[in-house]
């Protein structure tokens, strides 16, 4: 075998003599070939937060009901599609366009407006823009179906397609500016590696205003304010689906470094896994120790929460650190969870919980966890409390938290009640018990379980 | 209450003679005792308001042989035992318990004579049981009832049945057994009811792996409370905040002493009697007797409570209580009896477990 492949290559060499040389002469440069590695791993990172669209796809449909499976299922291609182009036109130069003055900046970006990018790298450039922009829309494609969780089951489609226009354009890159486009809040160095606060409460700050106006599902509370369970048809998508997240979260975190270079991106990873874990088996113990069962959907969505959690703090935490970051969002949602629930807001996917109530507190571990060397090594920021930073880094944590989350949450509000008045939010009630399937789409995304006509014995 | 009322009341019961007076009686004297429910010791009342239900029962069966005779069918042709299960068995019902029954016959001596036999009790079983319905015991959903042939049947059929489910000890098997663990001689010929009760006891002891699948059935029902000490209350619906006092506390703990007194080949059916024989046969500690009989006195007066009267004025129980109803001086000992079940639970479990191996 050896001597084989020996005579072969043998062979070439005498065939093909220049390919000894190969090495030498005029190929890549060093920067070229730190460019390509950048753009190829931003590049699989991008394609990763964009097949989280799958399990979104899944966690919303496994969580509520057959008869609205088509129409939840569906809807996510359609927002996804409808948000990229609005993206394209507009959001993107809110968020990252650098012409606009230095005051105006501090609050919104202007410019590279229906973005036409270079077809290659600018010398200098350590990835494309191309990729670049690949891989802020799939963030706000996530944080957009983050908010169809505060929808679900009742908003009709125009809803849908108007609410994508104005996120997608202003209220989503507003904040990515502030935070990340070089914004006021960039420059008090708040730290917020993959967007627990930019991307998740964002998301969940909509969908807490869209489930306000929306009011709950029918059926979900009884006269006397008790509360139903209505669960969702399949759990094992809702099983499919955090796991789909999961893995596309490596290129939600890891990918956010944007850079291969010394291999920090690893780290980010390594954390991340971490902090998923210990929501995952929190939420199940916490739920099986108050409530004496243990708790398939509760578990699920700890996993997540450990997920949101982790992505404000991945790359500034040491490796205990994400591990408690998980465990306490683990117990957060569960308790979450109850307490929307008790409140009455009707939330079918627990997007205020897991994305919302697990957001801020993964943004606000950076102020308690934040490590100097890491710190040093992203170049945001100071450290923590537990390293002796003080107050400080953790106050501009929660003033990111409370400024983001009050601009999302007003926005959305007023965007949603403006909606609610000229066309209204919510299908009908007749609509709403026969499904979304029938009424938005024509048909049942399950058309043999479901029977179409005979809807009189509703 | 006074021997005298009692009297009274046993004299109005037997001279009643339809079942409409029964149901009279039995309203009249239902009304009075959840009048004093919750100022008088709960086991005397328990024991008060299962004698008023033995002796409705009692009485409901001669009517029916009366009818039987005024039916041209005679006087019973062999001696008959009328046996009771589930509450009845165990002399816990409550305000609105529902019938678990079953009639045993002298065996006939030909086939003429079992047909004879078996016409005549299945027709005696079937009017008794409608005249209880008429007194306001519902039937068995389980099916479980007298009226049933399977539950009606001649002695030695009933120790072939008994047989074959000890030979055979599946799921549903099991869950017989449970049943006619609790089997108690209401009416009828005591030999017969001695007989039966004699073969239980001769196959379970020789077979005493049983005991590991009979409490394998009752696990399903866990005490509910959590490990932080808390009451696990029913969270959605229409029962969302109650307690399920019947299968998350009273129940578990029928279980438990059930097992632990057919185990000790103690024959006694009520709760409380098992308590008080598992203590005499030094199986349970004078202290831990007394704080399993206080505990299971807090489930039975809980349970009484979790009755009510419908729209209808007809009794009917849900077995649930809405936890911000507990009165705050129950709210300890309550917590503290659920933890008392759920340790004598995992007691049970860990015997059977280090008895027979776990599976």
């Amino acid at each position: 075998m050896v001597k084989k492949s020996m005579l072969a290559i043998g062979a070439m060499l005498m065939l093909f003599p220049t390919m000894a040389f190969a090495a030498e002469g005029d190929g890549p440069s060093a920067a070229t070939l730190d460019m390509g590695l950048n753009a190829l791993w931003i590049m699989v990172a991008a394609i990763l937060v964009l097949l989280m669209q799958g399990g979104f796809i899944l966690l919303e449909t496994g969580s509520t009901r057959m008869k609205n499976a088509g129409h939840v299922a569906g809807k996510t291609i359609f927002t996804v599609g409808l948000v990229s182009l609005v993206y394209w036109a507009v959001g993107y130069g809110f968020a990252f366009g650098g012409d606009a003055s230095e005051s105006l900046n501090k609050f919104i970006g202007i410019g590279n407006f229906f973005f036409d990018p270079t077809i290659v790298a600018a010398d200098g450039e350590s990835y494309p823009s191309t990729i670049f922009f690949v891989f802020q829309l799939a963030f706000a494609a996530v944080s957009l179906s983050i908010a169809w969780g505060g929808f679900a089951e009742r908003a009709k489609l125009s809803v849908y397609l108007i609410f994508t226009l104005v996120f997608g354009s202003v209220i989503y890159p507003v904040i990515a500016h502030w935070i990340w486009g070089g914004g006021w809040l960039a420059e008090d160095g708040s730290q917020d590696y993959a967007g627990s606060t930019v991307v998740h409460l964002t998301g969940a700050m909509a969908a807490l205003a869209a489930t306000i106006l929306l009011k709950p599902r029918i059926g979900k509370y009884n006269k006397d304010g008790s509360a139903n369970e209505i669960l969702g048809h399949n759990q094992v998508f809702t099983s499919l689906a955090v796991l789909l997240l999961w893995v596309g979260w490596f290129g939600f975190n890891a990918g956010s470094a944007v850079a291969v270079g010394d291999g920090f991106f690893g780290y980010v990873a390594f954390t991340t896994q971490l902090g998923a874990a210990g929501g995952a088996v929190a939420a199940l113990l916490i739920s099986w120790l108050v409530k004496g069962k243990a708790d398939i959907g509760v578990t699920l969505n700890g996993a997540l929460a450990g997920l949101v959690a982790i992505t404000a703090s991945c790359a500034y935490v040491e490796p205990w650190a994400s591990v408690v970051i998980g465990l306490i969002a683990g117990v957060l949602v569960f308790l979450s969870q109850a307490f929307f629930e008790k409140i009455k807001v009707d939330d079918p996917i627990a997007a205020m919980s897991v994305h919302g109530a697990a957001g801020v507190w993964g943004t606000l571990a950076n102020g308690f966890f934040a490590a100097p060397a890491l710190v040093e090594q992203v170049g945001v920021g100071k450290e923590g409390l537990f390293y002796g930073g003080g107050g400080h880094q953790l106050w501009v944590q929660f003033e990111s938290v409370v400024v983001c989350g009050a601009f999302a949450f007003a926005a959305s509000f007023i965007v949603l009640w403006i909606i609610k008045q000229i066309i209204g939010l919510r299908v009908t009630e007749e609509q709403e018990i026969i499904g979304l399937d029938l009424s938005e789409h024509g048909n049942y995304g399950y058309p043999e379980a479901l029977k179409k006509s005979g809807t009189a014995s509703l | 209450m006074s021997s005298l009322h009692k009297e009274k009341r046993l004299l109005d019961i037997t001279g009643a003679g339809d079942p409409g007076s029964l149901r009279t009686i039995r309203e009249e004297e239902q009304n009075r005792l959840g009048a004093i429910l919750s100022s008088s010791p709960v086991i005397e009342l328990v024991e008060d308001l299962n004698e008023l239900h033995d002796s409705l029962i009692l009485r409901a069966l001669k009517l029916a042989e009366i009818e039987m005779a005024r039916l041209g069918h005679g006087a019973p042709p062999v001696p008959y035992a009328y046996l009771l299960f589930g509450s009845g068995g165990r002399r816990e019902q409550t305000f609105s318990s529902d019938q678990d029954s079953s009639l045993i016959y002298l065996d006939p001596q030909n086939e003429a004579d079992a047909l004879t036999f078996e016409n005549y009790f299945q027709t005696l079983a079937q009017i008794t049981v409608g005249y209880l319905v008429d007194i306001g015991y519902p039937p068995c959903e389980g099916n479980v009832i007298a009226s049933n042939p399977d539950w009606c049947m001649s002695i030695s059929a009933w120790e072939r049945k008994l047989d074959s489910w000890f030979e055979e000890p599946n799921w549903e098997n099991v869950r017989y057994l449970l049943i006619v663990a609790d089997g108690r001689l209401v009416g009828g010929d005591e030999d017969l009811g001695a007989r039966w009760n004699a073969r239980f006891y001769r196959d379970f002891l020789g077979s005493p792996v049983i005991a590991r699948r009979m409490m394998e059935n009752t696990l399903r029902h866990k005490v509910l409370v959590g490990v932080f000490g808390q009451l696990l209350t029913e969270r959605y619906g229409e029962l969302a905040g109650t307690l399920d006092i019947k299968y998350g506390a009273y129940i578990p703990m029928v279980n438990v002493f059930r097992l632990m007194a057919v185990h000790a080949g103690i024959k006694e059916t009520s709760t409380i009697g098992r308590i008080r024989e598992l203590e005499k046969a030094e199986i349970l500690s004078s202290e831990e007797a007394k704080e399993a009989a206080e505990a299971f006195e807090l489930f039975l007066l809980l349970r009484l409570m979790a009755v009510t009267k419908d729209e209808n004025g007809q009794w009917a129980g849900t077995g649930v209580i809405h936890a911000s109803k507990l009165k705050g001086e129950w709210k300890v000992p309550l917590k503290k009896a659920l933890k008392l079940g759920r340790k004598l639970q995992r007691q049970v479990e860990r015997e059977m477990r280090y008895r027979f191996g776990g599976r």
